[in-house]
């Protein structure tokens, strides 16, 4: 298969289970574009996900079209952001045609109950790999500790944060 | 960020609409107060269009703000209910959100609408300017704000994951599978598929014992 066409089925597989959002694909895409194939260099996977954080709209998709536009161009890049949110569309729609008609029964909170913890620990890993991508030394290790730590305990603006951390980059600290 | 900002709605104060009535959709008049706005096709495109762009510090603050407070196309407790089956759905929680309200109102077609306004716009936007930064991305300064942004939003979504957690923290089965999922991605490298294969029915099927127990 051809690196285009083995990126975008594996984004439509990870669209499918990308409970949580998108960022608990992030370590699975990771392991894939980069350790496994090497279409990517560490950095560049690091950069497309800094990039998007600048931009509105939905910002994830766009950092998939990000990744494809490196592995296969233009055509790849669109094909990348179509993977990432069309299959995970289609599931919504058909869930939402049933939802009423079980809503508050007693399985489904035992189902949600039950892959809540997983969709968190999958959040959190997605942090922790990209906290690592890039070949980030302390001084960056610190800057993900102190954002994190800004958001739980404070109400501050995330952009602001985002606009720290590159105010901090910026000046050559990191 | 809007990655992280998707999880924790109703954490962020919706501060409430003290603006005089907002004006409806151009062309519909509103009937009375109270009464929302009729749900068209295009109404639906152009409000998830906004959403989309008004996406600064999270859109599912705007979904909110915009389809219930200012549109009023539904009340707080069914955009509530919504939420939750979007959470637990796979997926960009607002994405789903802006297909669910689609299909609410308009079906098929209203869920594409709402789509292609969320999303086709202004990523063709986003495309561009991201394209501009990643091709001078090599330069030193460029590279340098890349890396602070990098760890700066990493620290958000692990900020998102854990204030997701609080509400788990009294059950040490929750704890341990949140652990287990996290250990499985992001220590040993499993792909995600067999993390999610291999640990949702074992925690689903320890809810339900849980469950059984405290009934």
């Amino acid at each position: 298969m051809s690196a285009p066409a083995a990126l975008v089925s594996h984004l439509v597989l990870l669209s499918l289970i990308s409970f949580g959002g998108i960022p608990s694909v992030l370590p699975d895409l990771h392991d894939f574009v980069v350790t496994a194939h090497g279409w990517l260099s560490d950095r560049d996977f690091a950069n497309c996900f800094a990039v998007v954080q600048a931009i509105p709209g939905p910002n994830m998709i766009l950092m998939m079209s990000f990744i494809g536009w490196k592995v296969g161009g233009l055509p790849t890049a669109i094909a990348s952001g179509f993977a990432t949110f069309a299959p995970c569309c289609a599931v919504s729609f058909s869930v939402f045609r049933v939802w009423d008609r079980f809503r508050d029964t007693a399985w489904q909170r035992v189902v949600r109950r039950g892959l809540a913890p997983v969709t968190i620990g999958l959040v959190i890993a997605g942090g922790y790999v990209m906290a690592r991508a890039g070949d980030a030394g302390w001084t960056s290790f610190a800057v993900t500790a102190a954002a994190a730590a800004l958001l739980l305990a404070t109400r501050i603006n995330p952009l602001i944060l985002v606009a720290a951390g590159a105010a901090l980059g910026a000046i050559g600290v990191l | 960020m809007r990655s992280a900002g998707e999880g924790e709605v109703g954490v962020e104060p919706l501060e409430s609409t003290t603006s005089p009535q907002p004006s409806p959709p151009p062309g519909v008049e509103r009937e009375h107060v109270g009464a929302h706005a009729p749900v068209t096709l295009p109404a639906l495109f152009v409000t998830f269009l906004k959403v989309s762009l008004a996406g600064f510090g999270g859109p599912m603050v705007w979904a909110r703000r915009i389809v219930v407070e200012r549109l009023r196309w539904m009340s707080d407790a069914e955009f509530a209910d919504l939420l939750t089956l979007c959470q637990f759905l796979p997926g960009p929680n607002v994405v789903s959100i802006a297909v669910c309200v689609g299909a609410k109102f308009r079906g098929s077609a209203g869920a594409l609408a709402s789509l292609a306004g969320f999303i086709l716009v202004p990523c063709a936007v986003g495309f561009a300017l991201g394209a501009l930064f990643l091709n001078y991305a090599h330069l030193g300064l460029l590279q340098n704000v890349l890396r602070g942004i990098s760890a700066a939003a990493a620290g958000l979504i692990i900020a998102t994951g854990a204030r997701l957690l609080l509400p788990q923290r009294r059950r040490p089965i929750a704890l341990l599978f949140a652990v287990l999922a996290f250990a499985g991605l992001a220590v040993v490298k499993l792909p995600l598929l067999l993390v999610v294969l291999a640990l949702a029915p074992v925690s689903i099927a320890a809810a339900a014992i849980e469950g059984a127990r405290a009934g």
